[in-house]
């Protein structure tokens, strides 16, 4: 061992002076490293222990120089039989995953990224999909920093938690250690990390809440941006943010890896700094327009699918669609009609699945399932067809895939400032998307897409780029992370994609009147607070103010019911017994509170010993969603105690109980209440954006209030507000006076209602007075 | 749609885009960002960036987009009655206009008389499928003319079914039902292959929320009886050799051919240009290739030839049904025959009453 470690010591030294020395240099201790694994034996790998832990002192990497390191060396280190992160013998599976990574494409310029690394503080990395990169690159990096020597960490971002995880796990296989020890992840609500963690996978929003109280990132010495092609609003932020850390603190390294397709947005944006691309393992895609445009894309997208089925060699179809609904409903349809095909013709079995984010995880996993096999031997051959939302866009890689279906639709997230609307809805993807969807179907070999749309539909009709999330959502929260990071100048914050000016607007003054920026625009304590929830500004303020409503034990529960997803099940099949269901936990004056019952029946019945799955499954309520808000609410809850909220509740028997809950709701969501229509019973108007909306139909308010406070606005067919709970039009006067200030009003319905109550209450007061 | 579309009413607010807030210089925020050196009409972001080269409308003002609250597919409109008609006539005139050479007007009249002549055909008769029987060598009968000569047939029937695949996709679709026909039997596959073209044009067929083997199974049921109302009308001796059978959709039949004659159009034309393109970029086996696409060409030029009834491999807009059904005719389905039953009644009258001479002086007024 110790000749070893002389030997590499050398190649060091030889770094040192020459290029051209390295190579001969490392090619004859490659040599060495043979004989000397030569001479070790696995099978009497128990004999050697001893040996094992006496070099357990002095490691392999002792003898690398920080950031000066080859592959070459590296590469010797992994193929050690004593892991040199652990000193502990690596596992027999160790050395096969060790076989299929050196087979990935990054692999081969290994040498290239590192010198590129070192030459400079920023780089880019473009990699296709299945190049490796995610796994690979965060790993060529740990060998280089070394994290032990400086005990700073190595960070990568996901834009999603799910790829944080599961890339964390396999990371952890690869390098043959413990995930949560040597390698661990962090996510919103959920750390896996221990302290001898040495590489951290994270979401970006996770880093981002990270750097709130470390404003230069001081634990990490190197920040990996993933997918940052995606660009999430966490992302760019992050972007913006390591850019002017890195002009403080030199000695962060960053690098963004993004697909190919704005590669030279992102170099212009880092100074042009240098570009290192890895090709991926592609094959060639054909692609298919249809002649003239689709009167209906979902039939066509089933009938091509079926087409694809019966005339093509063997091979997956994926088929883009835009939500639940619909995918669930293409999937039923292309069952039926295979089932009718292989009956009346001779054709293969087809698996059909559908994919979208709302699927629970073990329902997501049968996509990996194998195609079925043949109906008899010799017969078509059988295939899976995949029914997905453009999560199978970029961030779930399915192998086997031949055949994209493409209609060019995708629900995006789009926020108005002007209504206050943010909402999902289809639109027409862009043609970088369109491309990422027809490169799925080149995974594992030459595929087809077929495109619902004509050549001319792709020129003229869709964008280049989809539009980053930052210019598609509402800022508030944005805003005040910016603030609380240090931002001051929120004008020229050097955003890659400034958001629209109205939209900075509107999320300043909402941020204004709640309270969390003073007149001039600078953080408050409250807003300093708020910012420390992970959550929307309007819950967060409204978590802060519920002791002085005498309630924040109830608002905790509802808060944390309104950040997951919903928890009343619908199934198509069932929906009068789910409807009846809800019934049993509605509460006349609205859904909040509805929720809320919902709530604590699953904690009464948790704790009556019941099986809380069968009883979520009798109950038509979503046990996982369930259970995610009861680990939301104890997150939330040790925010609230690290920062001395209390956690208070008026006594169930108290006639204010529910009461003091809905003036509560107010305190956050004052800006979210609509009036009726005097004329229409139906038409509400919301307050001073002067909206008409409707009360979405799964409400469980059946009478018509005339005030309600809503918790979302959201665009379907028409304009609905969701989750909402009737109030009275005092607590708005009472509660957000700045707000409900009557002169400020514009002429109308709402001004005058306002201004009787206000005259009711002086009456009143007047009447106290004279008694 | 026009008046026959579904009523969409929506209520809008006075003033749906909120420009009453938009238009309002004293709120917190536009008097924030003006203290910070914001003008109105600027971009947000660093002075002078330089990647503000990338940035676009999406940066100045919220993204606007279009409600869709129907299935309609990426590029499609709705038809809002206002697009003109008979147009036809005058393409000759406005084509000189253009400055357009003679020979390009012609063969545009000539395919405009194409679409016009297929149109009526496929609209009074229907077309009728056949699937290859092999080649009449002397006095035997072969399977294949020669090896090349295999994939040519089915290869015919892709290009009408993968519109707008490039030549070279011609040549390998060739080669896959090569393959293919290795394991499949003859009929089997042109079934196949049938399925597959009529899929395409199907797929603009309004009337598809049922399903469409339910339909096939209908419609055999059905054929039977309709087969025996139309034979006098329709078999006109044509029908012998076919083997198979089909359906036409009489509904959106005028529709679907239309399109699918543009479509063709569409398709010569890309095809003809990638083969001069491709030419070039072509290396290796390309010759081999080359020529498949010479006489992918020429099938396809021949398949637009306007002889619907004994071309093999015309691209009709009919749809097929199984092989095995039995039946070659197109049946023509219940809504349509019984227009064919008042018209066969027509036709009937008016050979009677040509045939009568006392009639036909009584016509033309011609006192005897």
């Amino acid at each position: 061992m110790s000749d070893y470690k002389s030997d590499s010591s050398d190649t060091k030294g030889a770094k040192r002076s020459m290029d051209d020395s390295i190579s001969k240099d490392s090619k004859r201790v490659k040599t060495n490293g043979k004989e000397k694994m030569a001479d070790y034996n696995p099978y009497l790998a128990h004999m050697y222990e001893g040996e094992g832990k006496a070099a357990g002192q002095k490691s392999i990497l002792d003898t690398f120089t920080r950031q000066k390191t080859t592959a070459e060396q590296a590469s010797k280190a992994e193929d050690l039989d004593v892991n040199p992160w652990t000193n502990q013998p690596h596992s027999q599976q160790y050395f096969k995953i060790l076989q299929t990574r050196r087979d990935l494409p990054v692999s081969k310029q290994r040498q290239e990224f590192l010198d590129m690394y070192h030459s400079t503080q920023i780089l880019v990395f473009v990699g296709e999909t299945g190049s490796g990169k995610t796994t690979q690159i965060p790993q060529y990096v740990l060998f280089d920093e070394l994290p032990y020597q400086t005990g700073k960490l190595i960070a990568c971002t996901q834009p999603r938690r799910v790829a944080a995880m599961s890339v964390a796990q396999r990371v952890a296989n690869e390098l043959d250690v413990e995930l949560g020890e040597e390698v661990g992840y962090s996510i919103r609500f959920e750390n896996k990390t221990g302290p001898k963690t040495m590489l951290k996978y994270m979401t970006d929003g996770q880093l981002l809440r990270e750097s709130m109280h470390d404003h230069d990132m001081s634990r990490y010495s190197c920040i990996i941006l993933d997918e940052a092609h995606e660009r999430t609003l966490a992302t760019d932020i992050l972007m913006a943010l390591l850019k002017q850390i890195a002009a403080r603190r030199k000695d962060l390294k960053i690098i963004v890896m993004s697909a190919t397709l704005d590669a030279q947005k992102f170099q212009t944006y880092f100074y042009d700094a240098p570009l290192l691309a890895v090709p991926g393992r592609t094959h060639p895609v054909e692609i298919f327009y249809t002649p003239e445009p689709e009167r209906d894309y979902l039939e066509a997208s089933v009938r091509t699918v079926l087409q694809i089925h019966a005339t093509e060699p063997e091979g997956d179809i994926l088929l883009f669609l835009t939500g639940e609904e619909e995918i669930e409903d293409a999937c039923r349809r292309i069952s039926l009609e295979v089932d009718d095909m292989i009956r009346e013709s001779d054709a293969g079995p087809m698996k059909v699945y559908p994919l979208y984010g709302t699927l629970p995880p073990h329902q997501q996993q049968r996509i990996f399932d194998k195609a079925p096999e043949p109906l008899r031997k010799g017969g078509r051959p059988g295939r899976k067809c995949i029914v997905a939302t453009n999560i199978a866009e970029t961030s779930l890689t399915i192998d086997g895939i031949v055949y994209v279906v493409d209609p060019g639709f995708s629900k995006q997230k789009i926020y108005n400032p002007r209504s206050r609307v943010e909402s999902l809805l289809v639109s027409p993807i862009s043609k970088a998307s369109a491309q990422q969807r027809a490169g799925r179907a080149g995974r594992t070999r030459p595929g087809k897409c077929f495109r619902l749309y004509t050549e001319k539909a792709f020129k003229k009709e869709l964008i280049e780029q989809t539009y980053p999330e930052i210019l598609r959502s509402n800022l508030a929260n944005t805003v005040l992370e910016l603030k609380k990071l240090g931002v001051e100048d929120l004008v020229h914050f050097d955003l890659m994609d400034p958001p629209a000016p109205e939209t900075m607007m509107r999320a300043l003054e909402e941020l204004n009147y709640l309270a969390c920026l003073d007149d001039d625009g600078e953080l408050t304590r409250l807003g300093s607070l708020a910012s420390e929830f992970p959550l929307d500004p309007a819950l967060a303020v409204m978590l802060i103010s519920s002791p002085e409503f005498y309630c924040s034990n109830e608002m905790l529960s509802i808060t944390s019911l309104l950040s997951v997803p919903q928890i009343f099940v619908r199934p198509n099949n069932a929906r009068k017994r789910a409807d009846e269901m809800k019934q049993q936990f509605a509460h006349p004056d609205g859904d909040h509170l509805t929720l809320l019952n919902a709530y604590h029946a699953y904690k009464s019945a948790e704790q009556g010993g019941q099986d809380v799955k069968q009883w979520c499954h009798e109950h038509f309520l979503s046990f996982r969603h369930l259970s995610s808000a009861d680990n939301v609410r104890q997150q939330l809850r040790r925010i609230m105690e690290t920062h001395g909220i209390e956690l208070i509740s008026t006594p169930f028997t108290d006639k204010n109980y529910y009461t003091n809950i809905r003036r509560a709701l107010l305190a956050g969501f004052f800006m979210q209440v609509a009036m009726r229509e005097s004329s229409n019973s139906k038409v509400y108007k919301t307050v001073k954006d002067d909206q008409l909306v409707m009360i979405h139909p799964s409400t469980v308010v059946t009478s018509p209030y005339d005030w309600v406070v809503y918790n979302e606005f959201v665009l379907t067919t028409k304009q609905y507000v969701r989750t909402v709970t009737n109030i009275r039009p005092e607590w708005l006067l009472e509660i957000a006076p700045v707000y409900y200030d009557v002169d400020t009003f514009e002429k109308g319905e709402i001004k005058s209602a306002l201004t009787r109550i206000t005259d009711k209450i002086k009456r009143r007061q007047v009447l106290k007075g004279s008694r | 749609m026009g008046l026959a579309a579904a009523k969409n009413k929506r209520r809008l607010g006075n003033d749906p885009n909120n420009t009453k807030w938009s238009r309002n210089t004293d709120s917190f925020g536009q008097k924030l960002l003006r203290a910070q050196g914001w003008e109105p009409g600027q971009y947000l972001g660093a002075k002078d960036a330089a990647h503000a080269e990338w940035h676009t409308e999406a940066n100045s003002s919220h993204i606007r987009v279009v409600l869709k609250d129907d299935t309609m597919g990426l590029g499609a409109k709705r038809n809002t009655g206002d697009e003109c008609t008979g147009l036809n006539a005058f393409q000759n005139l406005l084509g000189r206009l253009n400055g357009k050479s003679e020979d390009v007007i012609e063969a545009e009249q000539q395919a405009r008389d194409d679409v016009k002549r297929n149109l009526y055909v496929e609209q009074k008769i229907g077309t009728i499928r056949f699937v290859k029987g092999g080649w009449l060598v002397g006095d035997v009968v072969k399977e294949t003319l020669a090896e090349e000569d295999e994939g040519l047939p089915p290869s015919g029937s892709k290009q009408d079914s993968a519109a707008t695949s490039s030549a070279e996709d011609t040549s390998k679709s060739e080669k896959k039902s090569k393959k293919r026909k290795a394991e499949k039997e003859g009929d089997d596959k042109v079934s196949k292959k049938d399925k597959k073209s009529k899929k395409r044009k199907s797929e603009d067929d309004v009337d598809s929320d049922d399903s469409r083997s339910k339909k096939k199974a209908k419609k055999s049921k059905k054929s039977k009886k309709d087969d025996e109302a139309d034979a006098a009308n329709d078999s006109d001796g044509a029908t012998t050799s076919a083997v198979e059978s089909k359906k036409s959709r009489k509904e959106k039949k005028e529709k679907k051919k239309s399109k699918e004659e543009k479509r063709e159009k569409k398709e010569k034309r890309r095809k003809e240009k990638a083969s001069s393109s491709g030419s070039g970029t072509e290396t290796g086996d390309s010759i081999s290739r080359e020529k498949k696409r010479r006489k992918g060409d020429k099938k396809d030029k021949a398949s637009e030839s306007p002889a619907p009834v004994t071309q093999p491999t015309v691209s009709a807009s009919s749809t097929s049904t199984p092989a095995g059904s039995g039946y070659s005719t197109p049946t023509i389905s219940d809504s349509t025959s019984a227009r064919y039953l008042s018209r066969r009644r027509f036709i009937a009258q008016k050979t009677m009453a040509f045939s009568d001479a006392t009639a036909l002086n009584q016509i033309f007024m011609i006192k005897s």
